[in-house]
């Protein structure tokens, strides 16, 4: 009973996929009728997908603009683009802090000193600092 | 990484295919046009590094995803439509016949009365296939007609290979069921002379 219950199964099956390849044929067939106008509309699509290939393939590419541009640039890329604007931002805060840190310092010690600032923009003051130290 | 004559070639080979069945699918010659030349852009524009064995999968998966945005769009598009149409706006479907296109290609050189018959069973089958519900046409269109195997009709569909072969059967006695009732039983579209 059972065996029968397989058997008759497996052809309907075949029946199903026989009969599906005869519709499929026939479709298949008259796919390959289609109007002047839309080939040539189909071969414009070909063309340039093809085109955007070998665009793709040589590393450049076509921007909406129609310029060209390589695709290795990064500037192309914008969360690459985005998150090196952030790190240079941060980079250049951090160097923008430290020097205003040093000026700070610097008046800081100058108006500190004992000496005039003055004696700090005179180039000779040091030379003539170390030779009296050296004479003594 | 398959060079672009190999990509030409393989979309030389696809494209009346694609044509057809997403003519069946969204039935709009133009959008349907549309569909396949942004499937064959995209298919370049992402998959440019693929080896050409992996282009009909990778193809078909574009094409199937290009539709259903042209659905989804289109069901935005219907929402204004529908809401509008009470304004009376004429119907734009009759646009300037164009001989170009009914010059088909590839039809000569068989029997006038079989070329009828022959067109006016295909007008019958593709009116059955556009009746079936969307997931049964893409099962049978890529398990038949493309000749995928279940494996890779489900990879493709997103769903259990079960749900295939279940979609395939119902899609096949349906078109069998409107074949018959006009006097097209299997015999018949075999008798056309169509290579299977």
């Amino acid at each position: 009973m059972n065996i029968d219950n397989l058997q008759e199964s497996e052809i309907d099956t075949q029946s199903i996929d026989l009969q599906a390849k005869q519709i499929a044929g026939l479709l298949d067939a008259h796919a390959k009728r289609l109007s002047m106008r839309t080939l040539k509309q189909l071969e414009n699509g070909r063309a340039r997908a093809v085109k955007v290939h070998a665009q793709q393939i040589s590393g450049v590419s076509v921007n909406h603009d129609g310029t060209l541009s390589s695709i290795s640039a990064w500037a192309d890329h914008h969360r690459i683009a985005s998150t090196g604007l952030v790190l240079v931002a941060i980079i250049a805060g951090f160097v923008i802090m430290q020097s205003l840190n040093h000026r700070e310092s610097s008046d800081a010690f100058l108006l500190g000193a004992d000496l005039p600032p003055e004696a700090f923009v005179d180039r000779g003051f040091e030379p003539f600092l170390n030779h009296s130290q050296a004479k003594l | 990484m398959a060079s672009s004559q190999e990509l030409s070639d393989f979309l030389r080979d696809v494209e009346r295919r694609a044509f057809k069945q997403t003519v069946y699918a969204v039935r709009d010659d133009h959008a349907a046009l549309d569909i396949v030349q942004d499937a064959m852009l995209k298919l370049a524009e992402k998959y440019a590094d693929k080896p050409v064995n992996e282009y009909p999968m990778l193809f078909q998966r574009i094409l199937q995803n290009t539709m259903r945005d042209y659905w989804r769009r289109q069901k935005v598009r219907n929402l204004w439509t529908t809401l509008l149409s009470s304004f009376g706006a004429g119907k734009d479907g009759e646009e300037d016949h164009d001989p170009l296109d009914s010059i088909d290609v590839e039809g000569e050189g068989t029997n006038p009365a079989i070329q009828l018959e022959r067109s006016q069973t295909m007008r019958i089958i593709e009116k059955a296939l556009e009746k079936l519900p969307a997931r049964q046409r893409e099962a049978f269109v890529l398990r038949y007609w493309e000749d995928m195997d279940v494996a890779e009709t489900a990879a493709m569909m997103g769903c259990s290979q079960g749900s295939v072969k279940t979609h395939c059967s119902r899609a096949v006695h349906s078109l069998a069921a409107i074949l018959e009732k006009q006097g097209l039983g299997s015999r018949a579209i075999a008798q056309l002379g169509v290579e299977t």
